[in-house]
């Protein structure tokens, strides 16, 4: 396997989001920008004037605000700087902070702030992600993001009782987390004696996706702000590491529903990757935390076999016995994930934030109670998009190559 | 009565009919039934018909549209906007059977439930700064007590002791008051703050004084004007709503215009990779795993196989018309005859064959007389019976 050498090392060294709901008619783009890149600033101990180019990102189509950087940059402090603008669906936030991490590594600007947010009540969620399908012939038949069809392989493959329990127990479980976390927009209070009773009645949305399964859709915004080695060790105290990340795209997947089940899907094919060249031989023994872009709790289960490179039922085994709890052997999205918190521009981006503040320490309640050195974070979106992400403590891998 | 944030269940129903908005309910014909359980609770129909609505409150149930079950706290919660009601409909407190929408869409037909506006003036608050308001040198050598009778909501009985200088206030009224005012206590508010006027209060006989007159009249100066306390008004946040409708037209490039000629005259046409052979359906222009172009277009179908069905129970707009979709409809992805088994085609299952089709019937597209090369040139598919 090829080996993945950066230029030069990238730390996150500032993070910060804001609180995030259903309704933030309290404040406008800008301004809800403006909140997530203060606390960043402040995170990192740095003034506006330190930072030499701005990453800004979200999906147009929510909003239908076009070039939405030049309005905010009331609110991203971006006058006089480099600013780059991306939009990749749902996969925003983490290509965000993957532009963020390529043009520090490359040398071209030492601290860089990634901005990602969305508001949106502001548009139609499901109409807007119906657009993104190409006009042709799939924009007429989609639904937004919802589709039973992994529910339906999952309970083909496991028995529908095993695959729904298993779905569900994944479901109370991040509710848990996200009670634990102050930032979360929705918990409910769930408890795994509800299970019975949710697998039937909550509402279907498309066969056995039901409305419990689904994300929220929310508004907020988050900023990191990344350092290259030499300033991100005068900046901060605990410097996270960016050790990798890769990008991994494909076509046509509406003409693969159905069939062809053993063909390798993105996350398998970045994982994959993204370990070979790292070395990683058991992500489930190296990495101490995954901070995964779930969109439904169908697709948290699956693509946990997928990312951990798992055969067989291990992914249903490692949620029935609890190992993705907080407290557990391997806890997922101890934030309470994308089921919890949605501000589809921003999301990928917190899930690499919050994979920080777990490496950092800092992560409050949700803290897993021990030391993080390497986190995994995901990204999805698109028609089958995922960028994946390597965070670490410490700066000694170098070493072991 | 039960209460709630202040409001009682009755309170949300007897204000419906007042609160209805026709425009928001236009071509809408449902029975709403509301089953509210707990203190104060009780069961409502609310019929909305032609523009018009009858809310009644009831025993019987039968024959609703949709029927709202809760209990009375949150029930009070959602309408006056204290809970969220995505919440409390996700966590199970409130459920809903029947047409769901039809409970979205009743957001449009009433106007939110608001509180009554209470003045910020209470009698209670202009006796807590009574004394206060006491000015001792207009009242030196003083020794009477002056009572306070305000009757009906929000009133109560005081008496002010006026002695050596001083006030004291106490509740009740003593026996020896050199005057007592007796008036209601809206009136009395509104005399406070200089609303009403007190010769015009006395002369209608709202205001009555007992006792000294002389007393009342000395009254104002041996009190300082009541100071109503200052209203912090919130900030109306304003929304501007828009509604973006664009001409749109979109180019179809030669392959894919092959493709909806093809439809035209009743065929499906996919091409083949001259590399590895595989089909796409609809096709595209290169075969993105060999990356070259595929060109060559071969007939299949038009009959097949299901691979996938979706069950779509939410409704979301036609990107085309903007309309929403009816629910449940399904989407198929099927295996036209002749394609190989690389590629599905995507396309949606006549309504009637919805419940008792599965994976791996055969179907067939059952076309539009009007083809005009687009994706409604087939209506759906159709499952063959035979």
């Amino acid at each position: 396997m090829k080996k993945h050498k950066k230029n030069r090392n990238v730390a996150i060294v500032g993070i910060g989001q804001t609180h995030h709901s259903s309704h933030r008619e309290d404040v406008n783009q800008p301004e809800m920008i403006h909140e997530a890149v203060e606390l960043a600033l402040k995170d990192a101990g740095i003034g506006i004037e330190d930072v030499d180019a701005l990453v800004h990102g979200n999906m147009e189509l929510f909003e239908m605000v076009h070039q939405p950087d030049l309005w905010h940059v009331i609110g991203t402090g971006g006058y006089g700087k480099a600013c780059y603008r991306v939009t990749t669906g749902g996969t925003t936030g983490a290509t965000i902070v993957g532009v963020g991490d390529n043009i520090v590594a490359s040398g071209l600007h030492d601290i860089v702030m990634i901005i990602g947010f969305e508001k949106q009540q502001e548009g139609h969620t499901t109409g807007g992600i119906t657009n993104m399908a190409d006009p042709l012939w799939a924009r007429n038949l989609q639904t937004g993001a919802l589709t039973g069809a992994t529910a339906e392989k999952t309970i083909n493959e496991f028995g529908a009782d095993r695959a729904k329990r298993a779905a569900m127990r994944l479901r109370v479980t991040l509710d848990k987390h996200a009670s634990l976390n102050p930032h979360a927009h929705r918990n409910f209070g769930l408890d795994y004696d509800q299970i019975d009773d949710l697998m039937v009645n909550s509402p279907q949305l498309v066969g056995e996706l039901r409305l419990i399964h689904m994300c929220s859709q929310s508004d907020g915004a988050v900023a990191i702000i990344l350092a290259c080695e030499e300033k991100a060790k005068k900046i901060s105290k605990k410097p996270v590491w960016i050790r990798d990340h890769v990008t991994v795209h494909r076509e046509e997947t509406f003409n693969m529903f159905g069939i062809n089940e053993n063909q390798e899907v993105t996350h398998h094919n970045a994982a994959r990757k993204l370990f070979g060249r790292n070395g990683i031989t058991n992500p489930r023994e190296y990495f101490d935390v995954f901070e995964m872009y779930d969109p439904s709790s169908w697709w948290g289960l699956d693509w946990l076999r997928e990312f951990l490179q798992l055969e067989g039922d291990e992914h249903l085994k490692m949620v029935e016995n609890d190992e993705v709890s907080i407290n557990g052997s391997f806890p997922l999205n101890p934030s309470g994930g994308v089921i919890s918190t949605n501000p589809i521009g921003a999301t990928a981006a917190l899930r690499v934030a919050e994979a920080a503040l777990q490496v950092r320490g800092d992560a409050g309640a949700h803290q897993i109670p021990r030391e993080v050195k390497h986190a995994l974070a995901s990204g999805f979106g698109g028609t089958f998009w995922t960028v994946l992400f390597m965070l670490e403590k410490d700066l000694d891998w170098q070493e072991a190559e | 009565m039960a209460k709630y944030f202040d409001v009682s269940v009755e309170d949300i129903f007897n204000t419906m009919e007042a609160r209805f908005r026709v425009e928001g309910a236009k071509g809408v014909n449902a029975v709403l039934a509301y089953d509210i359980s707990g203190d104060g609770g009780g069961k409502w129909l609310v019929e909305v018909r032609d523009d018009s609505v009858k809310v009644a409150k009831t025993d019987d149930l039968s024959g609703f549209s949709v029927k709202t079950s809760a209990d009375a706290e949150t029930f009070v919660g959602v309408n006056i906007g204290k809970i969220d009601g995505t919440q409390a409909f996700m966590s199970g407190k409130i459920k809903i059977e029947g047409d769901m929408a039809l409970v979205a869409a009743s957001a449009k037909m009433f106007t939110r439930y608001s509180l009554p506006k209470k003045s910020a003036v209470t009698v209670q608050g202009i006796f807590d700064t009574l004394v206060a308001r006491f000015q001792p040198q207009n009242a030196a050598g003083l020794d009477i007590s002056v009572g306070y009778d305000i009757t009906g909501d929000g009133g109560g009985q005081w008496t002010a002791v006026l002695k050596d200088g001083k006030c004291a206030l106490e509740t009740g009224l003593r026996d020896n008051c050199a005057v007592v005012n007796s008036v209601k206590a809206k009136d009395y508010i509104d005399l406070i703050l200089g609303k009403l006027d007190p010769m015009v209060a006395m002369g209608s006989g709202r205001l009555k004084l007992k006792g000294d007159m002389n007393v009342a009249m000395q009254l104002p100066k041996i009190f300082a004007k009541f100071e109503p306390p200052k209203e912090e008004e919130e900030q109306e946040l304003i929304v501007i709503k828009r509604n973006i409708s664009v001409d749109m037209k979109y180019s179809t490039g030669p392959v894919m215009g092959k493709f909806f000629e093809g439809l035209i005259e009743k065929k499906i046409l996919a091409n083949k990779c001259p590399k590895c052979g595989r089909m796409q359906v609809p096709p595209r222009e290169v075969c993105a795993e060999c990356r070259c172009w595929a060109g060559d277009m071969i007939e299949v179908g038009p009959s097949g196989t299901i691979t996938l069905i979706e069950i779509i129970y939410y409704s979301s707009p036609d990107p085309l018309t903007g309309e929403t979709r009816e629910t449940p409809y399904a989407q198929v992805h099927i295996l036209l005859d002749g394609i190989g088994k690389e590629e599905t085609f995507w396309h949606l299952l006549k309504n009637e064959d919805l419940a008792d089709t599965k994976k791996g019937d055969r179907v067939r597209p059952v076309w539009s007389d009007n083809r005009v090369g687009s994706v409604h040139d087939i209506i759906h598919f159709e499952r063959i019976r035979d």
